[in-house]
Formats: C-alpha cells, structure tokens, sequence
C-alpha cells in the first residue's frame, strides 16, 4: 500500500554570516496509514524543523530543499496544494500549549474559524462540530469552555483543545511536536493516553516527535532515531528496543530510567561528550566524537544498512544476509 | 471585571483630585495671588478689594475648599482679558478641538496601522524601508510647511475645500489631515513594532497551522495583539492634540482651546490658564480610563488582575 505521507532527502538549511547551519541534512521517512510514527532524538537534532517543513511552515531565514514530499496524492513541495490540505487532511499540535492559543480571542472561535474556513460550514454547525471535539478528548462541560480564554485554562487542559481544534477537520495525519514536553508526569501521562485512544477510534496518523525515548514505547508503532539533523535509524518499536543497531540508539535505551534497575542516587544516565555543530558540513558519522565503538573508517561515508524494515546507518552489525545499501 | 474597572475608577478619581489641587496651587501659591490677580501698576486699595472678594485672606484650605466647590458647578471664574466667564470661553472652543483631535487621530490610524502592518509583513524588505520613510516624512515636514502645501493645493488651486474658519465639517479636513499626517510616526513605529513581534508567536504558527488564509493570520489574529499597545498611545495623544494643537488652531484661524490657552498665556490670563490645565489633566484622566476599559477588551488577560 502507498503510504500516507512519503518524505525523500529533506534538507533545512540556514544561511549564516560567514556560513550555512545544516539543520537537517537528508531526512527520509514514511508514514503510513493510521500507524504512530516516533521521530526521537536529542535536543536540536532538527525535529521541529523537520515537522515545520512538512507544514511548510519553516521561519523565514530557513531554506529547504528535498527529493520527493508527498502526502497520499498531494506534493507538499507544491505551496498551493500545502495550504489545501494544512489544518484540514494534515494538522499540528506544538509543545508549548500555554502560547500556542491566541490569548485574544475565545476557544471557540479559535477551534471552529479553520473548520469553517475549510469546510464552509455555518457557525453552530461548527460549534456544534467543537463540542463533540472537546468531548472527544475528555473535557467537561464543553459548551462553558466555547466561551473561554487561553488564559482560563491549565496547561493540560490547553493541550487537550488543541488537539480538539487539531482533528476537528478529521485530519488523516497529525503531526505532534513535543505535545507532552511542557506538561507535568500524570498530565503527560493523561494525553500520551488520549493521543493513543483517539489514534484507535478515528485511525488517524501520528508523527510523535519527542527527545524522550521512554516516551516512546508507550505510543510508537515505528521509530525514526534521528541524529544531527539525520535518521541514523529506523525501524518498528520491537526492533528498535529489541534489537537496536546503531550505538547512538543504544545510548539513548541506556539513558531511559528503570524503576528498580538504577542504583539509588545514581545520575540519571546521559550520552557523554556533546552534539557536533551542525554549520558546514559533516563528513563521515557524525556520532563519531562520542561513539563508544567508532573506527577509523567511520571518518568516511557510511553505509545505511537494512534488514527487512529495520535501517541503519553504521559500520557495525552488518550480518550475512543483509543487503546494503547506498551509502547515507 | 467590575473589580477591575472599579479600581481602575478609584485611581482616576484620585488622580483628578491631586490635579485639582495642583490647579489651585497655580494661581494661589505663586507668592502675591491678589498681585496677579490685580495685573501691574495696582493701587493698595485696589489690592484690598482684591483680597476682600476673592477672600484671600482666608485659610488655604477654606480657599481650596470654595474654589472647588464653585468648579464642580461649572464655575471657573471670570477672564482678565476677556472679560467673560471662563467656562463659556471654554465651551465655545472645546468642540472645535476635540473635532480636530478626534479627526487627526483618525487620520493618524488610518495611515499608519496599514503602514505598520505592511512594514512588518514585509520587514527588512524594501516595503519596510518604504513605508518607514513615508510615515517619517510626517514628523520630518515642518508641520507649517505641510499645511501651506494642501492650503496652496486644495483650497487655491483646486477651491475642494476651504482654507480657514471652524463653520463646517469641511473645514476641519485639511488641519486634520496636516495635525494627523504630522502625528503618525510613533504610531506607526508601534504598530510595526507590535506586529513583528506578534508574527513571531506561537499562537501565529498555530493560526498558520490550522491552514487559514494569510489575511485572516495578519489581520486577525496578529493585529489584534498588536493594537494593544497602540491604544494606550492613542490616549497620549488625543490628551496631547486636545491641548496642543496651537499651531494647526493658528494657521487655519481655527478658534479652539490650543488657540484660547496660547492666549491665555500671553495675557497672563491665570483664571483661563487655570481652567484650561484643570479640564485637559481631567481629560487625561478620563481617556486613561478609557483605554483601560478598551485594552481589557482587546486582551481579556488583563480582565482577571
Ligand atoms: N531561526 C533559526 N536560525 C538559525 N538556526 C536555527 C533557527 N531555528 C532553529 N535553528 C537550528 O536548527 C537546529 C534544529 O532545530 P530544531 O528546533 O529542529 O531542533 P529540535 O530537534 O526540535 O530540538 P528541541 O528538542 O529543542 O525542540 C538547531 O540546532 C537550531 O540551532
Ligand atoms: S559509524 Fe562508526 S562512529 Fe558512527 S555509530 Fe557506527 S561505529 Fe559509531
Ligand atoms: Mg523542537
């Protein structure tokens, strides 16, 4: 089956003084239909600025380039056909609820004037149609919250309208940047819950983006590992926590914390040394400075291995029965 | 709400009463009040006369306290030089300024919120560089100059609209649009100001994210937060154009209050100079409130503080 949303060879790229800041650097993943997809990876290792340009939403000082940027029949290189489809097929959902509302106006007109824009439909249709969204995603007393402010609301409360103004247009992908990041552990919890229920009933897509791997295995179907603005690995949940290939995706496993498993009172685990900059350009893996296992070889380009939908790309675990593939 | 407003109502009554006092102090603290009052060259006995009516020699207090008393019943005395009373004086030329005021701002507004929205849309372009320059040139311009120029244009050359008096609507249209033109700088650093920083929030993304038209994101949910801080310039300068509006007055031979108080000044007339600072300070005040009433209105977070 052709997956729902297909991305080749993203890059986002900022011009700086003196030189160019590679933000992302050959993103390529797929989504397919109803599944959540989880794109992890440290902070400013381009997820946001890969999400942003799906939307093309990226800032102003971005530029992007990509091979192919496909959403079932519609190319999202093609600006025109992106503002068709954004906020009505394909919706986002940011990480900081508490100013992603415009404090200005009430949640009802918020959640229902895209609705309206997209589908044409009167006023109390659309309030109508915000009601049994805020219910959808368990809000009380929904009518009373049409006519209140951002600023009424707590922060998991906002988070929860927004995926309520997300899916009013019964989106066939949503896209969440970080939704649970500024939200306290029982809130996070409550929605990770939510996304995953809602995911079951209406048989949306998820992009889930997220620096916390732990989070990850409560929700993903697939996981994209990204590092420095690329995917260094891919593959279904039990592949990736069962069996990961790339010493960078181990790293972040070695960092989840275990309830019962870490010594009490030691650190909780982090990957030593620091993110490569991303300005100019990086030859050879870029986990190299702090990779455990690295070889001098790993200073040249290296190949992106697959064993079935499970990719990787590093000199290591390279099997009999695997093809490899061009070089990443 | 009410809480909010009635806060904001306490506030202003205070401050209208601390400038009452300062009204008072004017006339009466500046050392010899029957001097003044009396003009130069008095005799004694006039200045005995003086002391007698006004009761000058009564206890500061007592004095504030009738004084008051008269202005809250419209009673602001009789003018040295115009030998009438002060409030008519006042009503006959207040309406003409806050015509004028109300007409220039307007104008102000009207060039300067799309000035400032474009500018930001577009900032760092040559849009930006262009609108910024054009709304300069207002404050640039002696604001004389500027005057002349539409007179020569509008009322000479083209007889659309008349040169000078206060008979009709049509007559305020040229200082207006001089008095408003000369005024719209600041608004317009504000609005372009307000706007690039409301473009870059979150809840922009979010609008653009929902997928609604670049208008309706700009317009709508930018503007909005933008204006916030306009309406409080707002209020500034309609206190400012009610009170200072002198040369624009003198130049289209329009008879308002800037015009009366450039006057009053010249005379020494302090009944009228009392008058006019006593009634523009309560005009701050008033519009102060005002536009805390409107910006509670525009950002509904206020409401609850
Ligand atoms: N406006 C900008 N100008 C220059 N560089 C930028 C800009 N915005 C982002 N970047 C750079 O792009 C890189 C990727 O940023 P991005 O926001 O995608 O990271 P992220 O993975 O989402 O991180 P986080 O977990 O912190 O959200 C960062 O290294 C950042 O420095
Ligand atoms: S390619 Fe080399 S440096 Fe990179 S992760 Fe694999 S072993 Fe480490
Ligand atoms: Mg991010």
């Amino acid at each position: 089956m052709e997956p729902l949303l297909q991305v080749r060879d993203l890059k986002v790229d900022f011009k700086l003084r003196t030189n160019t800041l590679h933000a992302v650097r050959g993103m390529s993943f797929e989504v397919r239909e109803g599944e959540t997809l989880c794109i992890v990876g440290e902070s400013g290792c381009g997820k946001s600025m890969t999400s942003l340009a799906l939307m093309d939403l990226l800032p102003r000082a971005a530029t992007r380039s990509v091979g192919a940027m496909r959403f079932g029949e519609v190319d999202l290189t093609d600006r025109r056909a992106v503002r068709r489809v954004r906020g009505n097929e394909m919706a986002m959902i940011f990480q900081e609820p508490m100013t992603a509302l415009n404090p200005a106006f009430p949640i009802g007109d918020q959640m229902t004037e895209a609705y309206i824009h997209h589908t044409g439909a009167t006023g109390s249709a659309a309030r109508a149609r915000a009601v049994e969204m805020l219910t959808e995603v368990g809000i009380a007393s929904p009518e009373k919250r049409l006519g209140q402010y951002p600023h009424q609301l707590s922060g998991g409360l906002r988070q929860r309208v927004m995926i309520a103004m997300a899916l009013m247009t019964s989106p066939k992908l949503l896209i969440a940047d970080e939704p649970t990041t500024a939200l306290d552990v029982t809130i996070q919890a409550q929605i990770l819950r939510l996304l995953r229920d809602l995911q079951h009933r209406l048989g949306i897509a998820i992009v889930f983006i997220t620096h916390d791997l732990g989070l990850v295995s409560r929700i993903a179907d697939r996981i994209v590992v990204m590092y420095a603005g690329a995917r260094v690995e891919e593959g279904s949940a039990a592949e990736i926590f069962g069996s990961p290939r790339h010493p960078y995706t181990q790293a972040l496993i070695d960092c989840i914390p275990q309830p019962g498993k870490s010594e009490r009172g030691a650190p909780l685990g982090t990957i030593p040394g620091v993110v490569p900059s991303l300005v100019g350009d990086v030859r050879g893996c870029a986990f190299r400075s702090r990779c455990p296992v690295a070889q001098p070889v790993c200073a040249d380009a290296v190949p992106l291995r697959a064993e079935g939908g499970h990719l990787w790309a590093c000199i290591h675990g390279a099997k009999k029965d695997e093809t490899e593939r061009a070089p990443a | 709400m009410p809480i909010y407003l009635a806060k904001r109502f306490g506030l202003a009554v205070l401050v209208a009463f601390c400038v009452s006092i300062l009204a008072f102090a004017l006339l009466r603290l500046q050392g010899n009040a029957a001097g003044a009052l009396a003009g130069e060259g008095a005799s004694a006995e006039d200045l005995a006369i003086i002391v007698e009516t006004y009761g000058l020699d009564r206890p500061l207090i007592v004095q504030y306290a009738s004084w008051l008393g008269d202005v809250l019943r419209g009673d602001f005395g009789t003018s040295y030089f115009f030998k009438s009373p002060v409030s008519d004086l006042i009503f006959d030329k207040i309406g003409n300024t806050v015509i004028l005021a109300i007409m220039s701002l307007t104008i102000a507004l009207a060039i300067s919120i799309p000035l400032g929205v474009l500018a930001a849309v577009f900032s760092g372009s040559w849009i930006d560089r262009l609108c910024s320059l054009v709304s300069l040139l207002g404050q640039a311009l002696p604001s004389f100059f500027l005057a002349l120029c539409l007179v020569m244009l509008f009322a000479i050359k083209w007889r659309m609209l008349p040169a000078s008096g206060a008979d009709s609507w049509r007559h305020f249209i040229l200082p207006a649009a001089t008095l408003g033109y000369y005024i719209t700088p600041p608004f317009m650093r504000l609005v372009r100001a307000g706007m690039i920083d409301a473009l870059s929030n979150d809840y922009v993304r979010t609008a653009r994210a929902k997928g609604l038209p670049a208008h309706r994101v700009i317009l709508k949910h930018a503007l909005r937060n933008a204006l916030v801080p306009v309406v409080g310039l707002v209020t500034v300068q309609l206190g400012l154009l009610i009170g200072g509006s002198v040369v624009i007055e003198s130049i289209f031979a329009l008879d308002g209050l800037g015009y009366l108080a450039y006057q009053a000044i010249g005379y020494r007339d302090f009944p009228v100079l009392q008058a006019v600072v006593l009634l523009l300070s309560v005009v701050y005040v008033v519009l102060t409130l005002l536009s805390d009433i409107v910006n509670a209105w525009l950002d509904p977070r206020l409401r609850v503080s």
